[in-house]
């Protein structure tokens, strides 16, 4: 375990972050509270994406027009144009549950899950 | 309960002057990552995403609902729906020539352009205005909240957004007593 | 050899935030901290080659999302509360500790050492190494992300758009908005 911090350390703290993420959905009462913890989970994919891509002593992927392509070391760059655009889906599904979110509060004046409960079970 | 939200809007020196000194400066940054997206890191989806931010700002110190109303929704909606046309109206204007959906090369082939201004019409045209346009959509959308009637609304004067916080505050309050 | 001391203090930074946004029990204390984690984690992109990523993130992650979320809750409702931290939920924790566990025994040890030139993503003939050799002769930009956004992949980055463009739909329905008229 401990020998791969050196050699495979931005996995670890992905896996790490994905766990905290997971936390949140599951412990936090507070709904606001659980759509940042998918935002966490959702960032801990995104560093276990662009870590993938990673070449050691490498380049951004920016292939110069002049040099001969042969022998450049540059990152990949698809994973990079996948998180690229999930970063955008990601603040989009984001904005539908905040909306979600405000839209139950109008009705239910509130936002913890468990009073949620109780109010929708009194119905 | 309806007086904390009154409050959602500060006149504050300290946020006008800086933001008045730095939104000259993201629009630009913004507009140079679009246009020199190519070449450079950056490009549409982080250009557009500045542009957007900077109207975020905008909003934060002049006031969100003067903001909207300076920058109309038919504006919004004509930038999200003109993204989403410019996109599939280059995929099938390729198409159209005889190819496969977005194939640049005809361009080059048929009407002479460089194949790299096919994209750069997707990329500006398309994906930054509707990344900005989606942006400030969704920053107006979630700060004017749940309206059940939007017939309060059109009567209060530009500007005074405390006031229209107010009266859908109550609004929502009734809602709550059900 | 692998990463500066900046780069470890980064992570150290990245992780203290995501953990205290966890147990932050004021929620605008949360959104806050939230802000600070997606800025740290957006450097933390530069150092791993992804200016393109790390832009958007500091665009995205902790510029809207922090104000779509301080927005929800000056909208909705902030609880009011005079302990600093959240209770810990300990059989959460019992189930997650046990998720990362198993992620880190079964799936860590079979991935290749970060950043080797060995990498199966990497070292891909047909898909990491076609783009880079290709890119500017099939293009003419020398930005690869942007080559493989708007050419090779531009019919997925469509789809992307449109699922954008709905999401804007999606929330204008929701929230009852009159923005369409």
């Amino acid at each position: 375990m401990i020998e791969y911090l050196d050699t495979h350390y931005t996995y670890v703290l992905a896996f790490v972050l994905l766990a905290i993420g997971l936390y949140m959905m599951i412990a936090n009462e507070n709904l606001v509270k659980k759509v940042i913890g998918v935002n966490l989970f959702q960032t801990a994919i995104f560093l276990f994406f662009v870590s993938v891509a990673y070449v050691e002593g490498g380049d951004a992927p920016i292939v110069p027009a002049e040099t001969n392509p042969g022998e450049l070391l540059v990152a990949s760059p698809l994973p990079h144009v996948i998180v690229l655009t999930a970063i955008v889906v990601g603040v989009a599904l984001t904005a539908v549950a905040l909306a979600l979110i405000v839209r139950i509060y109008a009705e239910y004046g509130t936002l913890r899950e468990d009073t949620l409960r109780e109010v929708r079970a009194d119905e | 309960m309806a007086d904390q939200y009154d409050d959602t809007y500060t006149e504050s020196q300290v946020i006008l002057t800086s933001v008045k000194i730095i939104a000259p400066f993201t629009l630009t940054y913004g507009l140079f990552m679009t246009f020199h997206g190519a070449d450079t890191p950056g490009g549409s989806f982080q250009g557009g995403a500045i542009i957007g931010v900077t109207i975020l700002m905008l909003a934060f110190a002049f006031g969100i609902e003067p903001t909207r109303q300076w920058l109309s929704n038919s504006t919004l909606v004509a930038l999200i729906a003109g993204g989403v046309s410019i996109f599939l109206g280059v995929g099938l204007a390729t198409m159209a020539l005889g190819g496969a959906f977005l194939e640049y090369e005809l361009f080059d082939e048929v009407l002479g352009i460089a194949p790299k201004w096919g994209m750069e019409t997707i990329e500006i045209g398309g994906i930054a205005l509707i990344v900005a346009g989606v942006v400030i959509t969704l920053f107006f959308a979630t700060a004017s909240g749940f309206t059940p009637e939007r017939g309060t609304d059109s009567s209060s004067s530009p500007g005074s957004v405390a006031g229209r916080g107010g009266d859908r505050d109550s609004e929502n309050g009734g809602d709550d007593d059900d | 050899m692998t990463m500066s001391w900046f780069a470890y203090t980064l992570m150290v930074f990245i992780l203290l935030t995501a953990v205290t946004t966890a147990l932050f029990r004021d929620v605008l204390s949360a959104i806050v901290v939230f802000g600070a984690y997606s800025l740290g984690m957006a450097i933390f992109y530069t150092f791993l080659l992804a200016p393109d990523v790390a832009m958007t993130e500091a665009a995205i992650g902790a510029g809207v999302t922090t104000i779509l979320l301080l927005l929800t809750i000056a909208r909705t409702t902030r609880p009011s509360t005079d302990r600093l931290f959240e209770r810990v939920h300990w059989p959460g924790v019992v189930a997650v500790g046990a998720f990362a566990i198993v992620l880190l025994w079964t799936v860590l040890p079979e991935m290749v050492a970060v950043g080797a030139e060995d990498a199966p993503v990497w070292a891909n003939a047909d898909v990491t190494q076609y783009y880079i050799q290709h890119t500017y002769d099939d293009t003419g930009v020398q930005n690869a992300v942007t080559a493989v956004l708007a050419a090779y992949r531009g019919f997925d980055t469509f789809g992307e758009a449109v699922v954008v463009f709905a999401a804007g739909v999606a929330v204008l329905i929701v929230l009852k908005r009159e923005v369409f008229a």
